[in-house]
């Protein structure tokens, strides 16, 4: 890698060839419909070739203009030829660190390194693409600048760094714990949950809009749809959940192939997952706040969960990549949970009920819908003659509204430890938060008319890491105001 | 049951000015002149001979309108409430639905002084005070202008003199 005088270094120059590549994987769906076009028409002139050299050009100029170095504790990142645009972070506000390496990065040993500092979007650095060395040694210089001990690095307040210096932490360090590795058995849970089959149609959805592009293609569906319709009615039942799953165990693997969860010295959270995109997420420990644990209805049934990490810094549009585990068996990921947060009462233990009041709210919120739902059902039997056998649904749908209101006052609870509040919801969508006591930034007690009316509120802590604010639903409000009391006694005392 | 708000921590210090009924009056009074525009546009529009649907359409919003521009500012002024100590700022509102905030100082970011069109009429202000969280900005409406300025210096000196980088 080369640097200037001032300490500025430029892009890897293979991403030049990363450029065109996504252009063209971005414009691909458009010109195979030209293609298709083309094919019955007399017309020669390939016009679209003349983008190519445009398209170079750009990439060529996004080389030359872009920069980037790391001095006075900052990192700085210039671009631009006619407005040029310098975006600034203090090296101190850098919570995340994202490597991502789609396939063709990998081929050509580059790594797209995008850091994320307090706040929003805004606030993000994304330099596209560096050699793969280059990115993991720039990850080490800005994590591990904390402890001149460990890198035998200088503090970020000072002369620009000579990069022989930065160890490549590609293999982990002998030192590096390795806290979880995906287990290939795991992919038996990814039908179960809600992410799984959500990926599942997505890929349906993208297929099903490349393949109508081809008018020709047209009657093979039809021929299918017709041999579909035949089948016994249990077997397309059958049929659907094998297509679903099977889907959703190709995204999963995907997605998670290679899990790795490690922590180093420092306490840096560090995974690295993807078959065919690699992405490595390196979480400063500093900037953790707490984990969650998720519980959906269908990992809850088979015995398993997933971890979360609550922290700032991470963005939402990268799904995934506050995932400390991937779907997998209890009996990993609660251990795991006791590792990152060793604090059994909060990871494990029972919570406080939130008594009758939360719990007939919770019953009353799920059996009047599906009371409205039942008795649109008569209606429609009734007025306009809908078959009588949907009115099998109204006993399932009331039966299923009772269990379903039970089992989410069954989740509904809240435990203080000494160093974390930790609540818990959700039935469908089960979860369980760990929020360190000290990452809790303010209070907030809500009240709708009808929890004024039973004696509940919702205690709402606000923190500045993931979700932002971590709910204490339908509890009773001298209970809520106890919790607040507790957790941050000195800010009570000055109200008393 | 219903629990006395005050009975499990005692209300912030402070109303807010009295001219702030007022004010959300004529926010109302917005709201309910938007829905008479829409009933006009209603009734130019409308071909249908029949004129009852408009009257009895026009007579239930007129009731309800009327109630919440009456009850919603009172309703609103008894509610909203608040309090800051050097370390910490508390407030108190919503009508329907409430809310108290409580937020430490030390972990304040910026303090806003905010005058909509009617404020600025009325000689009010708002002060927001936001936090490291999206979810914790704390707002206290219909604050007097000057007790507002008063307000943000106090913040503004105790957020200086607390320590911590607000996350």
């Amino acid at each position: 890698m080369t640097e200037d005088a001032e300490g500025w270094r430029r892009l890897d120059a293979r991403m030049l060839l990363v450029h065109p590549l996504e252009t063209l994987i971005r414009f691909l769906p458009a010109l195979l419909a030209l293609v298709v076009f083309r094919a019955g028409s007399e017309d020669n002139d390939r016009w679209e070739l003349y983008a190519v050299p445009l398209i170079i050009a750009f990439g060529v100029l996004r080389w030359v203009t872009t920069r980037y170095r790391i001095a006075d504790g900052q990192i700085e990142l210039r671009r631009g030829l006619f407005t040029k645009q310098t975006t600034t972070a203090r090296l101190d506000k850098v919570r995340t660190i994202d490597l991502t390496a789609r396939v063709y990065h990998r081929v050509l040993g580059l790594a797209k390194v995008e850091i994320s500092t307090a706040g929003g979007q805004h606030d993000r650095l994304v330099l596209d693409s560096l050699g793969v060395d280059a990115a993991r040694r720039l990850r080490a210089e800005l994590l591990h600048r904390v402890d001149p001990a460990v890198t035998g690095l200088p503090a970020p307040t000072g002369a620009p760094l000579t990069l022989d210096d930065v160890p490549d932490d590609a293999p982990p360090p002998v030192d590096d714990e390795v806290l979880v590795r995906l287990d290939p058995s795991w992919i038996r849970y990814a039908p179960l949950t809600v992410t799984g089959l959500a990926s599942a149609a997505a890929i349906v959805g993208f297929a099903s809009q490349g393949f109508s592009r081809f008018s020709q293609e047209r009657s093979v569906f039809r021929d299918g749809a017709t041999f579909v319709s035949r089948l016994a009615w249990w077997v397309d039942v059958l049929l659907l959940l094998g297509v679903v799953s099977l889907l959703a165990v190709g995204a999963y693997v995907l997605t998670f192939w290679g899990f790795r969860l490690t922590r180093n010295r420092l306490g840096t959270l560090h995974t690295r997952r993807g078959l065919l995109t690699n992405r490595e997420t390196s979480i400063d420990a500093a900037r953790v706040r707490g984990i969650r644990l998720d519980e959906p209805l269908g990992l809850r049934l088979a015995g398993a969960s997933r971890l979360k990490v609550v922290t700032s810094g991470l963005l939402r549009e990268q799904g995934g990549s506050d995932w400390l585990c991937p779907p997998a068996p209890s009996g990993v990921v609660t251990p795991l949970a006791l590792r990152i947060r060793p604090d059994e009462t909060a990871v494990s233990g029972p919570l406080t009920p939130h008594g009758p009041a939360a719990r007939r709210r919770r019953l009353t919120r799920a059996v009047v819908p599906a009371v409205i739902v039942a008795a649109l059902l008569v209606v429609a039997r009734l007025l306009w003659g809908w078959h009588g056998s949907l009115l099998v649904l109204v006993p399932l749908l009331l039966v299923g509204a009772v269990a379903l209101g039970r089992d989410r006052y069954r989740a509904l609870g809240h435990s203080v430890t000494p160093d974390h509040l930790v609540t818990r919801h959700g039935s469908l969508d089960r979860q369980r938060v760990v929020l360190d006591r000290d990452g809790i930034i303010g209070w907030k007690v809500e009240q709708s008319f009808f929890q004024r009316r039973v004696g509940v509120a919702t205690l709402v802590a606000t923190t500045a890491g993931g979700a932002q604010h971590y709910d204490v639903v339908d509890v009773p409000v001298e209970m809520a105001y106890a919790v607040l009391a507790e957790v941050s006694p000195d800010l009570i005392a000055e109200f008393a | 049951m219903p629990v006395a708000p005050g009975a499990v921590l005692r209300e912030p210090a402070h109303r807010v000015s009295r001219r702030a009924v007022l004010m959300w009056t004529l926010q109302a009074l917005v709201v309910v002149a938007l829905l008479l525009a829409g009933q006009v546009v209603w009734w130019l529009v409308d071909d249908a001979p029949s004129r009852t649907p408009h009257w009895v359409v026009g007579a239930v919003w007129l009731v309800v309108g009327a109630a919440y521009a009456v009850a919603m500012p009172q309703w609103r002024y008894r509610v909203h409430r608040w309090e800051a100590t050097p370390h910490a700022i508390y407030t108190q509102s919503g009508w329907l639905w409430q809310e108290r905030r409580i937020a430490p100082l030390g972990r304040v970011q910026t303090v806003d002084l905010e005058r909509g069109p009617v404020a600025q009429l009325l000689g009010l202000a708002a002060v927001t005070i936001t936090t490291a969280s999206a979810a914790g900005p704390v707002t206290i409406h219909g604050l007097d202008l000057s007790v507002a300025h008063e307000l943000v210096d106090a913040l503004t000196a105790a957020a200086v003199a607390e320590t911590g980088d607000a996350t």
